[in-house]
């Protein structure tokens, strides 16, 4: 049985795939989510094997999702889409396979092979994914989009990651390293990143560890570990 | 003081022949405007001319000669400058010079410095920017005043024996001064006379051409055709006057009216070869009466015997002619001559243009009908996927959905009206809402606010459809829970608006980066009503988008010809 979580924000989409999905008999079907926000935290919890993966979903879309999950996590995933003006052909390299809504049955069954059969082969999926625009940040209980450009910087804590921006913090599901891997911040030091634009002056320090003033003046520690490659990065 | 009468006849006599220069072409080169290097010749042999005959008419006085030379002179520099003043000054000193005498020598140095008196007037009244001032008999009068009372200087200065000088001066100078004066400011005053006359036969010429610009286009615009053809060729005669005026196409006669419209009719084949030619090398053709006879092929007694054909043209294509006649007892005037062809060029604009913005509406109808047929292939399939999820469930909603569904393709596949009522584009797009809640579910709420007043107004097909589709495209479909759509019609200050509101605040940009549908639903508007109708997209980020359309509260639609080309 092949773990599988299925993704849409439409229910009767979602019921109906998830009804063929199970007649197949070569699926446990984890749960559906609605959104990707709800899909990223289900992913980390229910480590799937498999995505059935909605394209157009509303506030971010299937590509973006993709985008937020750390590589270790990445399923294998499956592109569900009414119709193909993505032109799927061209990123097939992106996903296993794709299925059109409305979905037969015969051709599920095409894929249930190719999912298989990847499966045994036990190559980890590895799908070419964008660059993160935007954010997703819990904001209320909103799902704030903060542009990667307006980030000052991030950092970790024991409640988890915090975006800075100059409207305030953020709190995110992502990860550092995703945000490391898909955003143009730099890593400075084990639990912040910094965004190379912000920064208006570095200060080196003795110890050959170094300090960096932002431009809304907050100060962020930097390892020596990280200098060497932030100088590589910014140039120095 | 006979010499002052005796000068005075001479000057009349030289104001008679300047009487009958400005009647001649040479007075063209006299309007004040700028002079061409040949038209300075023309005036410098002219000017010359008369300053010696100024010294002709002259009467000899005590060894010297009475004399009108310095009109000329002074006039030269007046009109056409220093240069032509100091050449015609020195042409006619020289001459004097020939004639001999004790003043021979100061009266050719002084009618050299009275030219370049009045080049120098001239300088300072250009430089003044006051050139109008020129051709003022004062300014004549003061500078020829001047210059004499200088010449006189001079031949005191000059003239040896001094004392025969002053005797001279003396008998003279009166006379001269007061009869130069006198002949340049008349001779001034004629040519300004002169000059108010053609300027008033240019503006009553210019004023016809307008009107008959200004009643022609007006019915040139509604299309090149018999009808429109008939009240021009009315009016072009009624304003020029001419014997007879005719309008064709390529092929036949579309309106005559005039002389000889017994036997030359509207439907008639384009026969005469005068038309023919112009028609076949796309140039005017004129046949003048008395080197080119015009014949008519159809008839002895056709009175008509002069006649102008101006091919009228599209896009460097020949599409019809206009024809001026005039009947054998006149002759064909210039100045119809070149009203006919101004008239031709304003009307072969006003054809392209016409085309230009037919082609324009063609363009927007077909490009919005393609937009209408096509199937928005996300709509069907995300339908027909809910569709196929509810039959499980709820075989009679499905069916309704079905119905719906069928509903809405073929009303938009049989829609050959271009004009509806509001009633009827809300029935068409409730088909498509219904799809869409049940494709949302809860996520997608519709509120309709319409004066009940409004239903019978008549819009453009096809006008509400790309305005719902945006709202839920770009802002429910994009809204996690709780997206709303309003739509509104309602009247305001004599206007009818018409607006689709949703919450989501998506698509916040101008009206010309949106999407097709609504461009050409803009652009329609726009064509039908005017630049001031059309839709307005106002938009708060993450809370509305609201789409206005614009329209005029008449409750009748004119059955526009945009719409039904």
């Amino acid at each position: 049985m092949i773990r599988a979580l299925i993704i849409d924000d439409e229910q009767h989409a979602r019921e109906e795939l998830e009804l063929l999905v199970e007649e197949t008999g070569a699926f446990e079907v984890l749960g559906s989510c609605t959104n990707a926000i709800d899909a990223l935290r289900r992913i980390r919890t229910e480590k799937p094997e498999l995505l059935f993966l909605d394209i157009q979903m509303p506030a971010l879309n299937g590509f973006e999702l993709l985008a937020m999950i750390e590589d270790e996590l990445m399923p294998h995933v499956v592109f569900v889409t009414a119709y193909d003006e993505h032109a799927l052909k061209a990123f097939e390299e992106k996903t296993l396979d794709y299925l059109l809504k409305p979905v037969s049955p015969e051709r599920l069954l095409k894929t249930v092979n190719k999912v298989r059969e990847t499966i045994r082969r036990g190559e980890p999926p590895r799908y070419q994914v964008e660059p993160l625009r935007h954010i997703p940040c819990q904001f209320a209980n909103r799902v704030k989009l903060i542009p990667a450009a307006d980030v000052e910087y991030v950092f970790s804590d024991l409640a988890g990651i915090h975006l800075v921006t100059s409207e305030g913090q953020f709190f995110t599901e992502l990860t550092l390293k995703v945000l490391e891997e898909r955003t143009p911040l730099l890593r400075c030091q084990r639990q912040y990143l910094i965004n190379p634009d912000m920064i208006d002056e570095i200060k080196l320090l003795d110890n050959g560890s170094a300090e960096i003033k932002t431009q809304l003046d907050h100060v962020l520690p930097v390892s020596r570990r990280y200098l060497r490659q932030l100088k590589i990065r910014l140039k120095l | 003081m006979p010499l002052v009468f005796q000068l005075l006849q001479q000057t009349a006599v030289i104001i008679v022949i300047a009487y009958l220069f400005s009647k001649s072409p040479a007075m063209d080169y006299l309007t004040g405007a700028k002079l061409q290097r040949r038209q300075l010749l023309v005036l410098y042999v002219v000017f010359s001319l008369f300053s010696i005959l100024g010294t002709y008419a002259g009467l000899p006085v005590q060894g010297a000669i009475a004399n009108t030379r310095a009109i000329g002179a002074v006039l030269a520099g007046l009109i056409g400058g220093p240069v032509l003043g100091l050449s015609v000054g020195l042409t006619a000193g020289l001459h004097r010079f020939s004639l001999g005498g004790f003043t021979a020598f100061s009266c050719s140095v002084s009618t050299t410095v009275e030219g370049l008196i009045g080049g120098l007037v001239y300088l300072y009244l250009v430089r003044r920017k006051k050139p109008e001032q020129l051709f003022h008999p004062f300014v004549a009068f003061s500078a020829t005043l001047i210059a004499e009372v200088l010449q006189m200087s001079i031949i005191l200065a000059l003239a040896r024996p001094f004392g025969d000088a002053v005797a001279l001066v003396k008998v003279i100078a009166v006379p001269m001064i007061c009869a130069n004066s006198v002949g340049a400011a008349l001779f001034i005053s004629m040519i300004r006379d002169q000059k108010r006359v053609r300027d008033k036969v240019g503006a009553r010429f210019s004023s016809k051409a307008f009107t008959v610009a200004d009643r022609t286009l007006g019915i040139l615009s509604q299309g090149f055709s018999p009808e429109t053809a008939r009240e021009m060729v009315e009016v072009i005669r009624q304003e020029t006057g001419v014997g007879a005026v005719a309008m064709t196409d390529r092929k036949e006669i579309l309106a005559f009216s005039g002389i000889g419209a017994d036997h030359h009719h509207a439907g008639n084949p384009v026969v005469t070869k005068w038309s023919k030619q112009a028609l076949r090398e796309n140039k005017v053709v004129f046949a003048n009466g008395y080197d080119d006879h015009f014949q008519c092929p159809l008839a002895e007694h056709c009175p008509i015997g002069s006649v102008l054909v101006v091919p009228l043209q599209v896009d460097q294509e020949v599409v019809g002619t206009i024809s001026l006649y005039e009947p054998k007892t006149k002759l064909f005037l210039n100045i119809n001559r070149s009203f006919g062809e101004g008239l031709a060029t304003l009307y072969s604009h006003q054809l392209l243009r016409s085309r230009y913005e037919e082609q324009k509406t063609l363009l927007v109808q077909s490009e919005l009908k393609l937009l209408q047929a096509q199937v928005n292939p996300h709509f069907l399939f995300n339908a027909l996927n809910t569709i196929m999820a509810i039959v499980r469930k709820d075989a009679d909603q499905a069916r309704e959905l079905l119905m719906q569904l069928s509903n809405f393709f073929r009303t938009n596949l049989k829609r050959k009206k271009d004009i509806v009522t509001l009633e009827e584009e809300l029935v068409h797009i409730s088909s498509y809402l219904e799809i869409e809640k049940a494709r949302f579910g809860e996520r997608l709420t519709v509120n309709q606010e319409i004066d009940p007043t409004l239903l019978t107004l008549q819009i453009p097909v096809f006008t509400l459809q790309p305005l719902i589709e945006n709202a839920i495209k770009h802002g429910v479909a994009d809204l996690l829970d709780h997206g709303q759509v309003w739509i509104r019609a309602y009247r305001k200050q004599g206007l009818v608006l018409i607006e689709v509101e949703d919450n989501a605040g998506n698509y916040c940009k101008p009206m010309d980066t949106q999407g097709l549908g609504m461009r050409l639903v803009d652009q329609r508007i726009k064509n039908i009503y005017g630049d001031e109708f059309g839709l307005t997209v106002d938009c708060e980020p993450q809370r509305k988008t609201l789409v206005q359309l614009k329209l005029p509260a008449s409750e009748e639609l004119k059955n526009d010809s945009c719409i039904n080309h």
